[in-house]
């Protein structure tokens, strides 16, 4: 038993120090904010036959167009163009097409001004702190206030390290990316809750175990479980990943790398550090004789 | 303890099953984009069938099936791929005027399925392929307008009452200083203002000067007036370049959005909807006060009285013609303020310039909206006019035709500006399409194999749950209206996948946890699903807080994500709690639970 306990505590130790790398990579490098939140202009085309890169900058410098990124796929057939949202810049794809020599197809065009990019960022910031608030008084209501502060601590450690990853490999961060990590931050929940929920069960028994025995048999009888629903929304994450294509890759990646978070961090951060701030059964008894039986 | 299969729990399962479903099969179907002829008044009657034939007959169009309902005609191309909008023009060339002709969709599903009133899924933009665009209408300024225009009557009136001693001016801020000289004036400017401009209110007083201002609530209606204007103005719009399927909804205070699915021709849609041309008719300036000084399109200079005699909001039609010379002319028709106006002035001027001025609002170089006016026709007053007169002497049919279409299109009150503009090519949606369903069976194909093996009967029966589910989440999103779905929708889906199976591992687990405390595997069964609900509940409750809090906020396709969110969630409570218990008592308890399992 004892085994597991420190098992557990070593895990919260080292999620503490996963949390502050990612927060010392969003301070050094911050957000790689995507065009939904910067405004801007993107311009996604196809050439029909290749183009060398060196080609491509000098015609887009001939069309006037300076300050933007030009990327292109593997087989050098696909380009994205992302540009400021300044007024005077246009990709008119019939001259570029002139200028290369090969025919170039419009795929996907999103132009964005910047003021709706701001208005965007400062939605997504409300919404999160929203989601925060409305699960902290979810939380409350069901658990006992050290559970509900292990539940959030794990919450909050997942979606740090999502955003700390996605800062130090300086991957889009869009709108889309956005709508992963709120829902992360249900599964990162219903982990915690599931596992918080066994914790109290044992702890409401005639004669419940000491703490560090119980929160270890909650763990374990849930493991099963965990590891099953994890395992199925991975795999179906990482069909995602691999199928859904461009548009998803950031959607996904967040999804896998917080899903394994959110897991990990049940097991650990939420289910120890109740007991690292003095959780007892005591709670659970004293509640039963001031209301008569608890449910 | 007694098995009950509850025979209502059956009924009602099929039945939702069965319609859900149904609703769900539409969408397998797919669509196919078609022309639409309709006659343009009620009495029209619809060319025959061999005439269209005839006139499609050395094109590149080759017709799969041209059908006739409720007097309106859809025709089908062979290939779906054929490009739509030509052939739309084509049509509109040989048959013309009498008839509406649009571009439209209709379903390939059998036609008693669309009778039963069930369609498919609507898709967004990102799996269809079209145009967005996000317009943002510059209220102040047309605020601004206005009480330029009140200022503009202040001073009339204060010249027609011979009040001497007053002074109006009009600042940027919505505001009109009045300056008075003495104490006569300013009782005399009191009175006006309560009886000719009652909707003006005195908001500051100085010694001799009082600010005027617009209250609250009539700034409120006017603002609600010219959003609602807007709108429908782009209504029409998107009706002129024959499109049926758009959808166009208010986004917060001062913005809308246009959603324009199927478009080939993004650019011609931007220039038709971003258009901000309004037309105004002045008189010409005797002098150099009071007036503007315009430029026609040969560059000659012409001075215009400041007022206009009417504006283009009171225009009510406008068609092309010719006089009885042939000469290309355009028909307005006012309404009867419109009529009022020019009847005056027109009985007052006989024999003077009339002066038709056509204004665009442009972003410079601060992106800031700027006007810009030009004179597209002086015209001599011949006699008095009521609301139906013509501008004639147009230098040509074409000119006159885009004129007529440019004032029906409506002109702005607002400038508009368009501050978000996606364009998705079809092919890439259908690209998307694609690969999200691609990774909905792959993601769902992993799922069954797993759960056969692992719980093996217990597994089928959640398998049987989770199709179940599927199912009625396709059939819920089609048959909800405004249901859209995109790719980020389809993620979605196959996050529902892993939430379903959730809701079913709890389940079993607690069912393999009774059968270990040795009570009889029917009893296991059903205190597992007993035990597992509070927990299932809680799970889904808190995703389910996040799913709904990222629908407010949302976008179009992350709004599609949330609502595939909820409603799986929904969905799978129904699947994986009721139809999962229900089909497991259907099984003896035995061949589902060996009593033996440990952990």
């Amino acid at each position: 038993m004892n085994q597991f306990t420190q098992l557990r505590t070593g895990a919260c130790y080292l999620a503490a120090v996963l949390v502050v790398l990612s927060v010392v990579s969003l301070a050094i490098k911050g957000l790689n904010l995507g065009l939904d939140f910067t405004g801007g202009q993107l311009v996604e085309f196809s050439t029909s036959a290749r183009v060398d890169q060196a080609m491509m900058q000098k015609s887009l410098t001939n069309l006037d167009i300076s300050d933007a990124t030009i990327t292109a796929s593997a087989d050098a057939q696909r380009w994205t163009l992302r540009m400021q949202d300044t007024p005077d810049q246009n990709l008119d794809l019939d001259i570029l097409s002139q200028q290369l020599g090969v025919d170039v197809q419009a795929l996907d065009s999103v132009y964005i001004g910047s003021q709706v990019g701001a208005d965007m960022l400062e939605q997504g910031g409300l919404a999160l702190l929203v989601a925060a608030i409305a699960i902290m008084l979810y939380l409350s209501v069901r658990f006992e206030w050290r559970q509900a502060i292990g539940a959030l601590t794990a919450l909050i450690h997942d979606v740090l390290i999502v955003l700390g990853l996605f800062a130090w490999f300086e991957l889009p961060f869009d709108l889309t990316v956005m709508a992963a990590i709120l829902a992360i931050i249900g599964y990162s929940l219903n982990d915690s809750i599931v596992v918080g929920d066994r914790i109290r069960e044992l702890l409401q028994a005639k004669h419940p175990l000491p703490i560090n025995q119980s929160i270890n048999l909650a763990v374990k009888s849930t493991f099963t479980r965990t590891l099953i629903t994890s395992g199925t929304t991975l795999a179906t994450i990482t069909s995602i990943y691999l199928l859904a294509g461009k548009p998803l890759e950031g959607f996904s990646l967040a999804l896998l790398v917080g899903v394994i978070a959110g897991t990990v961090s049940s097991i650990s951060l939420s289910a120890t550090l109740p007991s690292m701030l003095g959780l007892d059964a005591e709670y659970y008894f004293r509640k039963d004789k001031l209301t008569g039986l608890e449910e | 303890m007694k098995k009950t299969i509850n025979k209502w729990h059956f009924v009602v399962i099929c039945i939702t099953t069965i319609i859900l479903a149904l609703s769900a099969l539409p969408t397998f179907y797919g669509k196919h984009p078609v022309v639409s002829m309709q006659g343009a008044s009620v009495d029209t009657e619809l060319p025959s069938i061999s005439s269209i034939k005839a006139s499609l007959k050395d094109s590149q169009f080759d017709v799969a099936t041209i059908r006739i309902t409720d007097n309106k005609m859809f025709i089908q191309p062979s290939s779906n791929n054929a490009d739509i909008a030509q052939l739309r023009e084509h049509l509109s060339q040989d048959f013309g005027k009498p008839f509406a002709i649009h571009i439209d969709e209709v379903e390939a599903s059998p036609r008693w399925l669309q009778a039963m009133g069930f369609n498919a899924i609507k898709l967004g933009l990102d799996l269809n392929g079209g145009v967005l665009f996000e317009l943002h209408v510059d209220l102040p300024s047309a605020i601004n307008e206005r009480m330029q225009g009140m200022e503009e009557e202040l001073r009339l009136v204060f010249q027609q009452e011979r009040i001497r001693g007053l002074n109006a001016e009009f600042d940027a801020d919505m505001h009109i200083n009045v300056s008075y000289r003495n104490d006569v004036a300013y009782n005399k400017l009191k009175v006006i203002l309560k009886t000719k401009f009652p909707d003006l209110n005195i908001i500051k007083e100085t010694p001799n000067s009082v600010r005027l201002a617009w209250g609250a609530s009539k700034l409120a209606d006017f603002e609600q007036a010219l959003m609602q204007q807007s709108v429908s103005i782009m209504r029409n719009r998107i009706e002129s370049l024959g499109i049926t399927e758009a959808a166009i909804s208010r986004q917060g205070k001062q913005d809308i959005r246009i959603e324009l699915p199927g478009i080939k021709d993004p650019q011609q849609a931007a220039k038709i909807i971003g258009s901000t041309a309004t037309l105004d008719v002045f008189s010409l300036a005797k002098n150099g006060l009071n007036a503007n000084v315009l430029t026609n399109k040969q560059g000659q200079a012409i001075a215009v009285n400041k007022k206009p005699v009417f504006s283009g909001h009171n225009i009510q039609n406008a068609t092309a013609g010719t006089d009885e010379y042939g000469i290309p002319m355009v028909n307005l028709v006012l309404d009867s303020q419109g009529g009022d106006k020019m009847s005056r002035f027109s009985k007052a001027n006989i024999g003077q310039a009339m002066v038709t001025v056509l204004s665009e609002y442009q972003q410079d170089i601060e992106g800031k909206l700027k006007k810009h006016s030009e004179v597209i026709n002086v015209a001599t007053i011949q006699a008095q006019l009521g609301n139906r007169f013509s501008i004639t002497n147009m230098p040509s049919a074409h000119a006159a035709q885009e004129l007529a279409m440019l004032i029906r299109a409506g002109s702005l009150n607002a400038p508009v500006s368009i501050i978000e503009q996606r364009t998705i090519d079809s092919s890439l949606g259908e690209e998307n399409v694609h690969s999200g369903f691609a990774a909905l069976v792959l993601g769902l194909a992993i799922t069954l194999t797993f759960m056969a093996l692992w719980y093996r009967k217990l597994g089928l029966i959640a398998n049987a749950s989770l199709v179940i589910n599927l199912l009625c989440l396709l059939g819920l999103m089609a048959w909800l209206p405004g249901v859209v779905l995109t790719l980020p929708g389809i993620a979605g889906l196959v996050l529902t996948i892993g939430m379903a199976v959730d809701t079913n591992v709890l389940v079993f687990e607690r069912i393999k946890q009774q059968a270990q405390q040795n009570r009889s595997p029917a009893a296991a069964i059903e205190s597992g699903y007993q035990r597992a609900l509070t927990t299932i509940l809680d799970a889904n409750i808190t995703t389910m807080i996040c799913a709904v809090i990222l629908f407010s906020m949302g976008n179009g396709p992350v709004k599609g994500f949330a609502i595939t969110l909820s409603l799986g969630l929904i969905t799978s409570m129904f699947s994986g709690v009721f139809v999962a218990k229900f089909l497991s008592r259907l099984f003896p308890a035995d061949s589902l639970v060996c009593q033996k399992e440990a952990l």
